[in-house]
């Protein structure tokens, strides 16, 4: 039997060596990512004086040798790496070539364009899962059961790029109640959050329909009922909340990847934001804009795939620091 | 009595296993007979289809669906069902071949972190992580846009992007199984452990690395046609159906057959291989989908 102090102990030691292992992963990231554009086809010289000055053709040896020396392109590979690295830590993100802005103020016009597609879209698609898997779950086998389970089976398997074209066909193109393409008033969000929340139905309410569905199968619900406890009291009071902790999980890994549907929800919807800038900068090899914005969201990923890990490490029991039963060694089964 | 009855509860987990083992050979048989009927029904397509997936007839352009073209025709007048025929095998075929080579490269990485000491296994993940890191179509579209966008370059995006999850799984697992009593006694045998791996490890952890490679044969279909249909990957006048999508989506008002069939097909071959894929997991009773 552990004491509290020692567990304490071993809690601050468990969160040093997560913490020693999130570094060496960001380490490795940035490495990953700068090897990457380093060994990107094409003459970067040539590539940044054409971003420049996008009306010239053909450039003086002179300028292009004037721009390898004011971006130090003729230092070795890990200098180079190193003098970046070491800007980027301390917030220096660099020009972005095409406009020869600040990277970061490109990126923050941007953000807020994902951010609120992102957020509309997570709220859209949480709500219905949970209304959906709910009632489902309310008669398991009945028909709404059955048409939830097919519905997300095929919300899997949709392309969301299609999903996207045939909202437009039909609300925008067809019944014109709806703007298609671009930015602006609120309801160009309508149909790319419609689009992004549909993939979150679909991946939320297959699994809440089974969080739902084991946290209902525990014996003591049964107990529960016998002794005459109203089924909404059931639901909400304890079906909820034992499902809540591994829906909280899998919420956060679709977090994670709500950008990856932002790129493809943005571009086919042809609005501004984080994934069409990305897209946009990758084909005109602005490699500084590249390298901020495959790091963000690496960081992003990796930032709410360690806070999971460690909110799981927490509320599981058998590691609770305030929890009297004894500590179990739970470590690679879960990996 | 006494002794029957013993015996019947000893059976018991035996009798189940085999109705398990059953089951599976039924579904394989099942599954084997409806491919190879997909697969002579789509021989026959190629073999009776009056028209190539390329050729142009300028006075067909964007017909609707009708007798002589099934599924009507694009804006340079090619059947679009001899499109989606040929952009099947883009579509599904690389995926398939892509998810191949990052299943293996995934799973000697995998076994390498789990069975040559603690110095390869902490490198190995460590490396692995990074690479984990990333958000897969956002790695997947910087990479075959810096590298240029071509088929070639897509395909090399995919494989860097789509390997870690298997070494992952792999890694697990066998680390797991290398405690187990049969792997002990292997190895106090003398076995050497490219045979241990081979002969003992590797056939138990095919089970949940089937279910996985299902899970990631379709994921991967998605991400070749929606890189294709942003322009990253397949080009054009290639059939592929993400790049169909992209060529359709200009004629969405005056030919919307254009851009619903090659959807629909995406939709259908995804949903084809994650059911099985989910009938797979059910009766193998595997843990693959933990590490999806």
């Amino acid at each position: 039997m552990l004491n509290t102090r020692s567990k304490v102990v071993a809690f601050i030691l468990a969160l040093g060596r997560r913490l020693t292992g999130l570094l060496c992963v960001l380490f490795g990231v940035s490495l990953i990512t700068f090897t990457m554009t380093y060994f990107a086809p094409g003459d970067k010289a040539s590539a940044i004086a054409n971003a420049r000055y996008p009306d010239v053709q053909g450039f003086p040896p002179e300028i292009l040798d004037g721009i390898r020396e004011e971006f130090s392109l003729n230092e070795p590979f890990f200098v180079q790496f190193f003098q970046w690295l070491y800007r980027f830590v301390q917030g220096d993100f660099g020009n972005s070539f095409a406009s020869n802005t600040p990277v970061w103020d490109i990126f923050v016009a941007n953000a807020a364009e994902t951010f609120s597609l992102t957020a509309t879209a997570l709220v859209l698609g949480l709500v219905l899962a949970f209304a959906l898997s709910s009632i489902a779950v309310w008669r398991p086998g009945s028909l709404f059961d059955r048409a939830s389970v097919a519905l997300a089976s095929v919300g899997a398997a949709m392309p969301n790029y299609w999903l996207g074209l045939l909202l437009i066909l039909l609300f925008a193109a067809q019944l014109n109640w709806l703007p298609a393409y671009g930015t602006g008033s609120p309801s160009h969000l309508v149909l790319p959050a419609l689009t992004l929340a549909f993939w979150i139905t679909a991946s939320q309410t297959r699994l809440l329909r089974a969080f739902f569905l084991e946290a209902k199968a525990a014996p003591y619900i049964e107990t529960l009922r016998l002794r005459g406890v109203s089924e909404t009291e059931i639901f909400w009071r304890h079906i909820f909340r034992h499902a809540a902790v591994p829906a909280l999980t899998m919420i956060g890994l679709d977090i994670a990847s709500l950008l990856e549907g932002a790129v493809i929800v943005e571009l086919t919807f042809a609005r501004g934001g984080i994934g069409s800038l990305l897209a946009g900068s990758v084909l005109s090899r602005d490699y500084p804009m590249v390298l901020f914005l495959v790091l963000f969201s690496a960081v992003v990923y990796v930032f709410i795939n360690s806070m999971i890990e460690f909110l799981q490490e927490i509320m599981d029991p058998r590691n609770s620091v305030w929890s009297h039963q004894q500590a179990v060694p739970s470590g690679e089964a879960r990996s | 009595m006494t002794v029957q009855a013993d015996v019947g509860f000893l059976e018991a987990p035996d009798a189940q296993r085999s109705k398990q083992e059953l089951d599976l050979k039924r579904f394989l048989v099942q599954l084997g007979l409806s491919l190879l009927i997909f697969l002579v029904a789509v021989a026959a397509c190629f073999l009776l289809s009056p028209y190539a997936p390329n050729e142009p007839n300028f006075l067909e352009r964007l017909s609707p669906p009708s007798a002589s073209h099934w599924l009507g025709t694009d804006q340079l007048g090619r059947d679009v069902a001899a499109r989606l025929l040929y952009g099947g095998v883009w579509s599904i075929g690389l995926a398939f071949l892509v998810t191949i080579v990052g299943a293996i490269a995934g799973t000697a990485i995998g076994l390498a972190a789990g069975h040559f000491g603690r110095a390869a296994d902490v490198t190995l993940m460590r490396v692995t992580d990074s690479f984990f890191a990333f958000p897969e179509l956002i790695a997947a579209v910087t990479i075959a846009g810096v590298l240029g966008p071509s088929t070639t370059n897509m395909v090399l995006a995919l494989i860097l992007v789509g390997w870690m999850k298997f070494a992952r799984l792999v890694r697990s697992l066998s680390v797991d199984l290398a405690h187990r009593d049969f792997v002990v006694q292997a190895r106090l045998n003398g076995l050497p452990s490219y045979r241990i791996l081979w002969r003992h490890i590797l056939p138990n952890i095919a089970p949940s690395l089937l279910v996985l490679w299902t899970n990631a044969w379709s994921r991967t279909i998605l991400s070749i046609s929606g890189l294709s249909f942003l322009g990253f990957g397949v080009q054009s006048p290639n059939a592929e159906w993400g790049a169909m999508l992209l060529d359709g989506k200009a004629y969405m008002q005056t030919a919307p057959h254009l851009m619903i069939f090659p959807g629909l097909a995406i939709l259908i071959a995804v949903l084809s291989i994650n059911l099985t894929g989910d009938r797979l997991r059910d009766l193998l009773g595997s843990n693959g989908a933990a590490a999806g």
